[in-house]
Order: structure tokens, then sequence, then C-alpha cells
């Protein structure tokens, strides 16, 4: 059996050896066109002119195209259709796409940008959240969340704290940047390679865009070099600018970022900013909570809306609030349309919670653990969540209390606290808070997934699925589910390039779902090929002989061997068997469908069962700062996560390290700064830092619970792609700890990312008090 | 004079002329080599997703480090074997390296992975027993996204499994040092309105500086190729000081540090360790170890950037430069050198020959300070060098400098005044900061804004007062350097 063991990447080979093919990899083809856009260097404007003649005549440059040329529509979008793919006269942001240069080389296509001429009408831009609600612009309309009675709870509590929590936006960071190849196909149609999670996506914009059927527009997509949520909706633009040149020249077309441009060009993790009041009496009870997120958007919707839902599905994380009002409302600005990023809105709910529980604490001059253990959700009773879902199989108590005692809490945040009374030079600050993320899409169609399972007569097995790999390792994970399934040995089974052709309307690999509901269609395409081919064998195993009779019931397949287990005795290869079945006239392919049982939400009332399932954790994190200059370095994290039963050790440990790290880059050293008209500065590792290797915590250890209960997921697996993302709060959380240990009972409203300016800044102010 | 450039790729001789001896190292790989192995992510130096071994040839042996070949243009690879991803595999057996980052899942999505594989290849090389510190200094040059860097570290911890041969059992040395002798009389390229001159002698150097003023010099290439990839400079006339014989020398002379215009920052970190240990703080954080084995400290002197690490330090120990042309030599102090944002006192046809960097004496505290946002591999937001004796109670020679709070290195002299042969006290070094507060004149940008940087300023002088002189608790083992 291969599920639960610790195999490599299906990949990892070719990685270290550098044989690994990604989009930019592939050879230039004869007769290819390199692809650029020149994009509005301004944040909102009405174009007046635009003079294109110095930029055709650079030698080399082959096309040069605007809005005007497109031929099917200009305007799409996933969730509301709002989005130009080439600015149609009014410009919306830093970075849109407004004219598309194909040249012979990339030389020309950098030097047809320089000589585009335009003529701009500079109008005021909408650049922050505060700015778009004094403007009332807003994406989609203000939702709402409510249980039993938060103001009147509120009123009624002893204790209220109330203030506005800011958290910044943030780069994906994948380190291939967005790229993708058009081929021009017979009789119009076209052929795409992508670095897309979203495979399906961008051929659905490329068939509205060029006006083709979908059967069209086949995309291919074969691993990218990571995705994060930015290659969920925004790899559809540089696909579809590539194909918009396929299409027109009849040439193959291709386009490759610069990381500049896609930092630019692209949206990031959405910047919060959140109104609380929470009331509490004196033990710390939440008595009634009211909170009111407000996002920025950026210039079209892309998927915000459904990113303000999940954050607000977060907003009481771990805690059982029984009165609770949660609204959300999305802002309209001139920044790049910001989009998925890892952990889509929860990260944003969970942090401004836990900064919620973190002046709770101060104001009753308690250890905040006490009030998170005290709220935390029950297992039996106080288990309903805001939106009417019951918390199934709660772990987090348990998690509490055994990381509680493994990290040793306790002596060391009363060492902490010695070491912060002592010490001139620098603080130190620990902290624990939880996760508990929501599994499956906040959207419940979006939860299906088909896959294609081929059998060879020599027993090999292809399978396609619409996951796209982006080295999360769902492909390496369908593939042990595969092998156990059929009873093939792992080698046997290869996992086979993502392709629309091969996988049809499938969901994004997005929601940390892609091995749950893609794993699940395999599965579902390997049991009735087991059926039949276990008909098959048993029909063989008994050839010639007058007893037993057929039993396809005995029929037992295991790693590659086939036997009747009556008489085990008698074996045959499995490849054997799939020659003969194939002899026998047996189908050797089937596809596979899933669709996640049990979900359902009211997209008006925002309630229902959104999630299959919870993924549940913990961290503990302790941090220590210099004084004069506000640097941190993180001492040690503890981790501890209930991810049910790993379908592979190896794979999952690196999702919980990298998302880990990840939401400590979020919330320490990944600034987005913009100058005042709005461009963005940091576009580049020069100067947007994400954690170094010497960033990492110095003791770091992960460790999940032995839980066996999450029945309803494959293999009673849970997801764990986003929800340790969320464990990184626990460092902003520590920091926040640091400097409240020295701010006398006052309050410090540290912002997110606590960048070394943020917390010098904030050290200079509690000192000056 | 040769008119091409020679060098070996993973074992194999390689001729470039023309034009693809002025293309970057990475980009020569990709586009012209096919070898997509290496990857290009920033183009800056500041990812290590290209990172290549460099084997320079030295008394018939090669010695490799890693550099990034983003920011390393062909022709600063003449004489050189270049080891790229491909290039570390025994037929199809993987290396030990490669081997330890399948089994430790070191690799997701296998971006960064070349990358790691090669800088990770150079500590194997190393032969140094490592431990997790040792896997972390020598993989800071490389961003990984996905990982979260412990499998990596795991992986180095490990380096077994595979094949077992060093890159000298892949690669004989001998042979191909040999058949990387240098042209005796330089290499010149001209091609398409560009030139390229790697001369073989000081002289020849100078006297191609005389004949072409508006000539750049590249050593590391850590500042130019930066420059070229993404501020647009394209000059038409270039030299590299590699095949010069000395000049890469450093030593310490009457009781000061003398380095050669040409040596390496990895040499001055390695020289510095025990003889000097407070630059060799600064030195381990600057940049990252990429950068150090390419770039130069007379590069960074050059390159006259308000941020350069080095500077503070060369301000509070008064060095001097040695400038040299075919008119002669002269000296000029560093504290005189920069006459503005990158105006220096160096006419077109100088050169930095010397840097001479006279060492503070036993009794004196020296401290260095770099405040950036991420502490490795990060552009200072804020620099800082303090000098002086402590004795008694008392404070004399006292000397401080600043980085990133003017168009160029500052130093204090009013704050100098306040404390030298006064008393140290709180309230003086509080007071101190005001009045170097007033000394500055900082900027807000993307690395801090002036508010930020003038706080700076202030506190690490309360910082040096109460690590250096109070002698405040500090705990063991945990420094934020
Ligand atoms: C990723 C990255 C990280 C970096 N980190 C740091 C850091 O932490 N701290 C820091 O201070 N800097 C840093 N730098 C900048 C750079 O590495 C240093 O300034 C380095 O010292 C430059 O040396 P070089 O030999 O590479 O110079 P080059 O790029 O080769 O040259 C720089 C300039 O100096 C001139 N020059 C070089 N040698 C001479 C000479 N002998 N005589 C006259 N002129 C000469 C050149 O003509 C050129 O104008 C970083 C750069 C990168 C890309
Ligand atoms: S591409 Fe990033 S260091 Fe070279
Ligand atoms: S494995 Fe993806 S960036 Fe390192």
């Amino acid at each position: 059996m291969y599920v639960g063991k610790n195999v490599p990447h299906d990949s990892a080979r070719g990685h270290v050896t550098g044989e690994s093919v990604y989009v930019d990899d592939i050879p230039h083809l004869a007769n290819e066109l390199q692809v650029g856009y020149w994009w509005s260097p301004v944040a909102r404007g009405r174009i007046r002119a635009l003079d294109l003649a110095a930029a055709a005549m650079i030698p080399g440059v082959v096309a040069l195209y605007t809005f005007e040329d497109i031929e099917g529509g200009n305007i799409f979008g996933p969730i509301f259709q709002d989005e130009p793919l080439l600015a149609p006269g009014e410009v919306s942001y830093i970075g849109q796409p407004v004219v598309v240069i194909a040249a012979e080389t990339r030389e020309a296509v950098d030097a047809a940008r320089k000589a585009i001429v335009a003529d701009i009408e500079r109008l005021t831009p909408i650049l922050t959240i505060d700015d778009a609600v004094a403007a009332q612009s807003f994406i989609g309309t203000r939702r709402t969340i409510s249980r039993g009675n938060a103001e009147a709870a509120i009123a009624a509590a002893p204790h209220v704290v109330e203030g506005v929590f800011r958290s910044g936006g943030q780069d994906q960071f994948y380190l291939e940047s967005q790229a993708a190849i058009a081929m021009p196909d017979e009789h119009g149609a076209i052929t795409v390679h992508s670095s897309t999670q979203n495979p399906t996506e961008v051929q659905d914009v490329i068939a509205h865009v060029l006006g083709l059927s979908q059967s069209e527009v086949v995309v291919v997509a074969k691993r990218m070099g990571g995705g994060f949520g930015g290659k969920e909706c925004q790899a559809t633009h540089p696909a579809t600018i590539a194909a918009l040149v396929a299409q027109k020249t009849r040439r193959p077309a291709r386009i490759a970022f610069t990381k500049d441009e896609d930092m630019i060009v692209t949206g990031h993790r959405h910047p919060f900013q959140n109104r609380y009041r929470v009331g509490f009496d004196d033990s710390g009870h939440i008595l009634g909570m009211q909170v009111d997120f407000y996002s920025d958007g950026g210039a079209f919707a892309d998927l915000s809306t459904a990113i303000m839902a999940r954050a607000m599905c977060h907003a009481e994380n771990a805690y059982y609030i029984h009165d609770i009002e949660i609204n959300g409302t999305v802002c309209r600005t001139n920044s790049a349309p910001n989009t998925a990023m890892r952990g889509f809105g929860g990260p944003q709910g969970v942090a401004t919670m836990e900064n919620m529980v973190e002046e709770i604490a101060v104001t009753l001059g308690r250890d905040p653990f006490e009030i998170r253990r005290l709220n935390c959700y029950g297992t039996t009773d106080r288990n309903v969540t805001p939106y009417g879902a019951v918390v199934e199989n709660n772990t987090l108590p348990r998690i509490f209390d055994e990381l509680v005692a493994s990290s040793d809490y306790v002596r060391r945040r009363d060492e902490v606290l010695r070491f912060n009374r002592e010490s001139k030079t620098r603080l130190r600050g620990i902290a624990l808070t939880p996760v508990k993320f929501g599994i499956s899409f906040n959207t419940t169609f979006l939860n299906q997934a088909n896959a294609l399972v081929n059998i060879y007569r020599d027993g090999s097995v292809q399978v396609s699925t619409g996951a796209t790999e982006m080295g999360q390792g769902v492909n390496t994970k369908i593939a042990q589910l595969v092998a156990d399934e059929l009873g093939v040995e792992l080698s046997a089974v290869r996992l086979m390039i993502t392709s629309t052709e091969k996988n049809n309307n499938t969901s994004a690999t997005a929601a940390s779902t892609g091995s749950d509901i893609n794993g699940a269609a395999a599965i579902d395409a390997c049991r009735r090929l087991r059926a039949r081919l276990a008909d098959c064998a048993a029909r063989l195993l008994v050839e010639g002989e007058a007893d037993p009779s057929p039993s396809p019931e005995s029929i037992v397949v295991r790693e590659g061997v086939v036997f009747d287990s009556r008489r085990p005795a008698k074996t045959m290869t499995f490849g054997d068997l799939a020659h003969a079945a194939h002899r026998h006239r047996v189908s050797l392919g089937e596809r596979g469908y899933y669709a996640t049982p049990l979900i359902h939400w009211d997209i008006e009332k925002f309630s229902g069962r959104p999630f299959l399932y919870y993924t549940i954790g913990a961290a503990v994190s302790e941090v220590e700062i210099d004084r004069f200059t506000g640097m941190m370095r993180v001492l040690r994290s503890d981790l501890l996560m209930d991810i049910g039963r790993s379908i592979n050790p190896g794979i999952d440990r690196g999702q919980i390290t990298g998302a880990f790290v990840q939401g400590m880059g979020w919330c320490t050293t990944e600034e987005l700064r913009y100058a005042d008209d709005g461009e963005l500065l940091t576009h580049s590792p020069t100067t947007y830092k994400i954690p170094n290797i010497q960033d990492l915590p110095e003791i770091f250890s992960v460790a999940w619970i032995d839980n066996d209960t999450n029945t309803a997921n494959v293999k009673g697996s849970k997801a764990v792609g986003e929800p340790p993302l969320l464990l990184g709060i626990s460092v902003w959380a520590a920091a926040k700890q640091a400097l409240l240990s020295v701010a006398a009972g006052r309050g410090v409203p540290l912002g997110l990312p606590a960048t070394i300016e943020e917390i010098a800044v904030q050290l200079a102010t509690i000192e000056s008090v | 004079m040769r008119d091409h450039l020679e060098l070996f790729l993973n074992g194999r001789k390689v001729r470039v002329s023309g034009t693809d001896a002025f293309r970057t190292a990475a980009n020569w790989l990709r586009e012209v080599r096919g070898a997509t192995g290496t990857k290009t992510v920033c183009e800056e130096g500041d990812c290590g997703a290209c990172t290549v071994l460099v084997g320079t040839p030295r008394d018939g042996r090669l010695d490799y480090v890693p550099v990034n070949s983003c920011i390393q243009m062909l022709f600063q690879l003449d004489g050189i074997h270049v080891v790229s991803v491909e290039g570390l595999q025994l037929g199809s057996e993987l290396s030990d390296v490669q081997r330890s980052m399948v089994d430790h899942h070191g690799a997701q999505c296998g971006y960064c992975t070349p990358g790691f594989v090669v800088a990770m290849t150079a500590l194997r090389e190393s032969g140094a027993a490592v431990t997790g510190r040792e896997a972390r200094e020598a993989l800071t040059g490389n961003l990984c996204r996905c990982t979260g860097y412990d499998p990596i570290i795991e992986a180095a911890l490990d380096m077994t499994g595979g094949h077992g041969r060093s890159l000298d059992e892949l690669y004989p040395p001998g042979p191909i040092a040999e058949a990387l002798a240098r042209a005796s009389d330089g290499v010149r390229i001209d091609a398409n309105g560009r030139t390229f001159f790697a001369p073989h002698t000081l002289r020849d150097a100078l006297a191609f500086l005389a004949a072409n003023p508006g000539a750049v010099i590249v050593q590391g290439g850590t500042d130019f190729g930066v420059q070229c990839n993404k501020r647009g400079l394209r000059p038409s006339v270039m030299m590299t000081l590699a095949h010069l014989d000395g000049l890469d020398g450093i030593a310490i002379e009457n009781g000061a540090l003398v380095v050669g215009g040409r040596a390496t920052l990895a040499a001055l970190e390695k020289f510095t360790e025990t003889r000097v240990p407070a630059l060799h703080g600064i030195l381990q954080l600057f940049g990252s170890p990429q950068i150090r084995n390419a770039g130069t400290l007379a590069g960074n002197v050059a390159n006259a950037s308000p941020i350069a690490d080095t500077l503070p330090f060369l301000f509070v120990c008064e060095a001097e430069l040695e400038l040299e042309s075919v008119r002669g030599k002269r000296a000029v102090g560093i504290n005189a050198f920069y006459k503005g944002y990158k105006q220096l006192d160096k006419a077109p046809d100088e050169m930095i020959t010397k840097v001479r960097v006279p060492l503070p004496g036993e009794a004196e505290t020296v401290r260095l300070y770099k405040v950036s946002k991420r502490r490795d591999l990060d552009i200072s937001t804020f620099t800082a060098a303090i000098r002086m004796t402590v004795a008694g109670g008392r404070m004399s020679g006292v000397k401080i400098a600043y980085g990133g709070v003017a168009p160029v290195v500052l130093r204090l002299p009013r704050t100098e005044a306040l404390l030298e042969g006064a008393g140290a006290t709180e309230a003086l070094f509080r007071e101190a900061g005001d009045v170097a507060r007033g000394e500055i004149a900082p900027i807000s940008d993307v690395r801090g804004s002036k508010e930020f940087r003038s706080l700076l300023a202030a506190n690490v002088l309360m910082k040096f007062f109460h690590e250096e002189i109070a002698g405040a608790r500090v705990a063991p083992g945990t420094g934020a350097r």
C-alpha cells in the first residue's frame, strides 16, 4: 500500500537535475513571436490619444493590438464580468494592459514598449480603502453573517474593546513568473500552454475573447513554478494575450513576464481594514462581537467577493461566539485587481480575531492563551459556527492542550516576561494562535472534479485529472491513491499533463481541495475499472477447471499481482490481466467523477454548510526584537496540526513548513509599498522581502496528531495546502506580545506586517508616553 | 591577443565570439545552449535560481564557488569552468546533493531547486562539517517560496546516497586548467559596436583606460549586472581585471588592512574572520555567498552607494584609497572621496588598486550596524559605524559614520564633538541622538521613511551605549546582529 507512505514527489528527479520543463523552458518554435504589452502608466485616467506609429516602425515589431482589434468579447471575469482584457479608453490601474506588442525578439518588444506615446487625461485615483468608502466605490454588495444580537450583547458586556485592524497585501511571489505559449491549430483553433492553476478558466476566457467555441481551445498546463493563488485567475490575461496574437498572426506566440512586470501588473493578497468591537466579561468570555471588514479589491472584481466570503467565514476563527455580526464590503480602487492568495481571505479574518484576543487579554491583564482556551469551540456543544455549520470532530481543545504542554508554553511565557523586565536591549514575546480552516470552495458548484484513468495492455496506467501541479504534490498523492485502488505498483502509475482536452469543465486547483476532489474522482474511475478487471480475472483464474466457479469478490490485486483469495497460489501479473482483458474486449479506460457531498451555501443569507470539514492546528512562536532597530528574529516555533490521515507525510510536512513560512512573511517582512500616485515600488526581491532561509525559526518543530475521524474525505485525509499559512500569525501575535509587555497595560496598535519600521515606530511611541 | 572567449561548460570546452560574449551567462545558458535547468527569476542577484559554479584555475586546480549567472556577463567567465545543474549527474546517477534533495522533499515546484542544488554542491565541496548553521549560511543566497526551507536544510544535513563523486572526480581539473591557460596578451572582443577587453597586466589595463576614458571596469559585476538588467546601462567599452596578476592580495601591513583592488568580498570575509571581527561581522551580512564570491571591496567603494555596507567602517578608520593611472599613483582619503551622490574624486582613467585601512587599536571599541528589513540578503535601510575608546568612563577618539541618511556616507562631526572627552552617560547619548538627527538629511524611499531613518540615527547611539558601555544583559546566542 502506498497511501500513508513518504514517497518522493513524482517530479523531484527532474527538478534536481534541471530536466523539468516549465512553459518558458519549451524550446523556441520556428516562426515564434515574442509578446508583451504596454500598460497604463497612470492609476486612473482617460486615454485621449494613442500614437503607435513609432512603435510599429521598430525593426522586428510585427503587430500592435488594442481593444479595437478584439473580435470576441473584451470583458470577462470569474464572478462578475467587469474586466476588460485591453483597456477601452479608460484606464483603471497602473499595469493595466492597453496595447499588445508582438515582435520577433524580446528586445524589440521592449523597444516598442518605450516607443508608444499616449496622451492620458489623469483622473483622481482611489488608492485606499478610506478613499473608496468616501467615494462609495464598491464591488458587489455588503454581506452579513449574523447570529443572536451582537449589538445588545456588546452593550451589556462589562468590558468592550474596539478599534481598526489593518493587514497589508502580499505578493504570491511564485518563482516562475506568469508565462504562456499559444499555437494556432487548424481551422482557427488554438492550443495554449499556460502556467495556470485554472486551465478551464483560461480556456473559457480565450474562447470568449477570440470568439471561438470552448471546444476550439485547448489549454495545457504541465506544471507551475509555484502558484499560491496568483495563477488561479490571473494566468488568464497573459495566456489570452498570447492567444490573441496567435490567432491574428497565425504564428506561435510566447509571453513570459519578468518578475518586475509580474509584480506590477498582477494583483496580490487583499489588504483589509477591519473595524471591530468586542464585548467580554471579567473572566475573558467573549459575549458579543461585531466586525466590519473592508477589503481593497482593486480595479476589477476578480475573486474579491469570494475572498471576502471566506474572510467572513473565518472571522471568529477557533472561538464560539454566540452573539456575532460580521459584515463584509469589497472596495473598488485603482490598484491591480487583487486576487487569490493561499488562505483566500482566511488569514485576514483570523488575524483580526487574534488581534482582538490579544487586546482582551491586555485589558484583563491575563495570558492571552487563557482567553483562547476559554472561548474555544466545544466538542459537543458550543460548536455551531455563526453561519450555522457544526464543527464536527472538533480537535481544537485537544490540540490546544497538547501543544501548550509540548511547547512548554507556560514556563517559557514566564521566562519571556522576566527577560523583558531585565533586558534593556531586547524584547521577547511568545504567543499561541490557532486555526480552524474550512475545506471546500465556498461556492458549492465548484466542488466537483473528473478524472481519466487509462490502463494499457502491459498493465501500466495513465491518469489525467483537472488538478494542476504547482509543487504541492497533488499528482504524487493521486498516483498513490490510484496505485492502491487498482492494486498496482506505484511505478506503474503515471500522472499525465493537465489538459482541458482530457478533463473538461474543471475547477481551479485551489482552496486546498486539489487532492481531495481530484483524488476522489480518480478513485471513482479506478473502482469501476477494478470491478471489470476482477470479473475478468475471476474467469481467467479458474479457466479450464471445473471448480471453484468464478468469484470476482475473491479477487485480490495487490502491487501488481492478481490472485483468487480462495486459491492464492495461482497468480497472474496485472500486466497479463490487462492484456487478457483487452483480448476479451473489456474496456480499460474509465472516467471518474466526484461531487463533494453534504455541502450547501445560501449565497443570499450567507449561511449553510460551505465546508465538508475543517483542518485544524495551532502554533506557538517566540520572537526576539532589538529595541533600537526593530529587527526581529523568530527563536522558536512549534506547530501541531490535525491533518487527518496523511496520504504522504513528506509532502504534507513540506506543505506545512512552506505555508507557515509564507504566513510568517505576510506578518513580518513582506510589505508592498506604493508611491503617492499608486505605483508599486516593491516589485522585485531586492525590495520585496519574502522570508530567507535565515529567517526560519531557530528551533522549528512540526507535528500532527493521530486522527482518523475525517471519514468524509478521501482516505480520511485532510487538506493541508492553506491552513498552516494562518499559523504564521503566531509570529505576529508574539511580536505584539513583546510590545505589550512594555506598554504598561496600554494597547499597542501594531499593524500587519510587523516590519522593522512598524515595530521601531511602535516602540518609540510606547517610550514617548 | 585572443578575439574570443574560451571557457568550459560542464567539462566541455566552449569558444564564444561576437555578441554572445555580451549576454549574461544565464541568458547564454538558456537561450544559446538550451540549458534551461538554470532558471532566471529576478535577474538581479536576489533569488539564486540562476546559481552556477565557476571554477577558476589556480595552480593546476580548479576552485569552485557559486555565483549568480544572471548578473555575470559571459565575458567575465573567460578562462573559467562553469558547472550548471545539468553537469552534476554521473550518467543517469544523481549526485549526493540531488539524491538528498529528492529524498527529503527539498523540491516542491522545483523552480528554485537547480539553484539550491548548485549552492548546496558548493557546500559539499567545501568539505565542511555541516550543521544547521552552515547550511543556512551556504544557502542564504537562494530563495524558495514553497518549502519553508526546512526540508532543504534536512537535505543539506544529509547529502548522501548519490554517486558520491566530487567535482574534481567528475571533471579532473588538470586537463581543464591546462586547456584554460590564459592568453598572454589578453582578450579583446569587438562586436556590434561594443568592446570587451581583459588585460593581462596592470600596465595594459591602465593604458586601455587612458585610451578609452568611457570604459567601465567590470569586476564582480554585482552592481554592474543589475544596472545593465534593470536600469538600461549599456556601455560600449568594458574591461575586466580577472586576468591580471596581483591586485588580489589581502594583508596586514604596519597595522593597516591592505586590500588589493580586485580582492573579492569572500576572500576579505575569510581573512577578517579572526583578524578584524567587526568588519567580518558586517561582511557576513553582505549580500549572499554568491554576491560575495563575485563582488569586490573596490567595487563597493567605487559604486558609491550611500548604503554600501563596508563604507561606514572605512570612514571611521579613515581608510585611504590608492588610485592609479598611466599618469601615476595617488592616495585619497575615503572621507574626501565622495563629492556628491555617486560623484567621486577619481578621473576616468584612474582605477582603485588598493584600499588601505588603518586598523583601530586593541583598546578601542568599533561597532558596525546594518539595519535592513530582512536581516540577510537585503540592502541596508541604515548603516552606522561607531568607534571610540572608553577609559575610566570617558570617551575619546570618537568617530561616527552613518549611511543611508544622505546622498553620501556621512561623518557626524558635531555628535563626535559632543561625546569626545565626555563621560559616557545615558543622558549624554540621548542628547547625542538629537544632535545626530540634526546632522543628517534622510529621505523616504522604498526601504524606509525619513522619520524611521531619523529615529534609527538616534537609536543606534542608544544601542551602542547600552550594549557596549552600560553592558546591559545580552542573552547569549540569539544576537539579532
Ligand atoms: C543581490 C545583491 C545583494 C547585494 N548586497 C549588498 C550588501 O549587502 N551590501 C552592499 O554594500 N552592497 C550589496 N550589493 C552591491 C554590490 O554587491 C557591492 O557594491 C559590491 O561590492 C560590488 O562589487 P563588484 O566587484 O561586483 O562591482 P562591479 O559591479 O563590478 O562594479 C561596480 C562599480 O565599481 C566600479 N569599479 C569596480 N572596480 C573598480 C576599480 N578597481 N577601480 C575603479 N572602479 C571600479 C565599476 O566600474 C562599477 O562602476 C548587492 C548587490 C546585489 C546584486
Ligand atoms: S535570477 Fe535571481 S539571482 Fe539570478
Ligand atoms: S520549490 Fe518552489 S520555490 Fe522552492
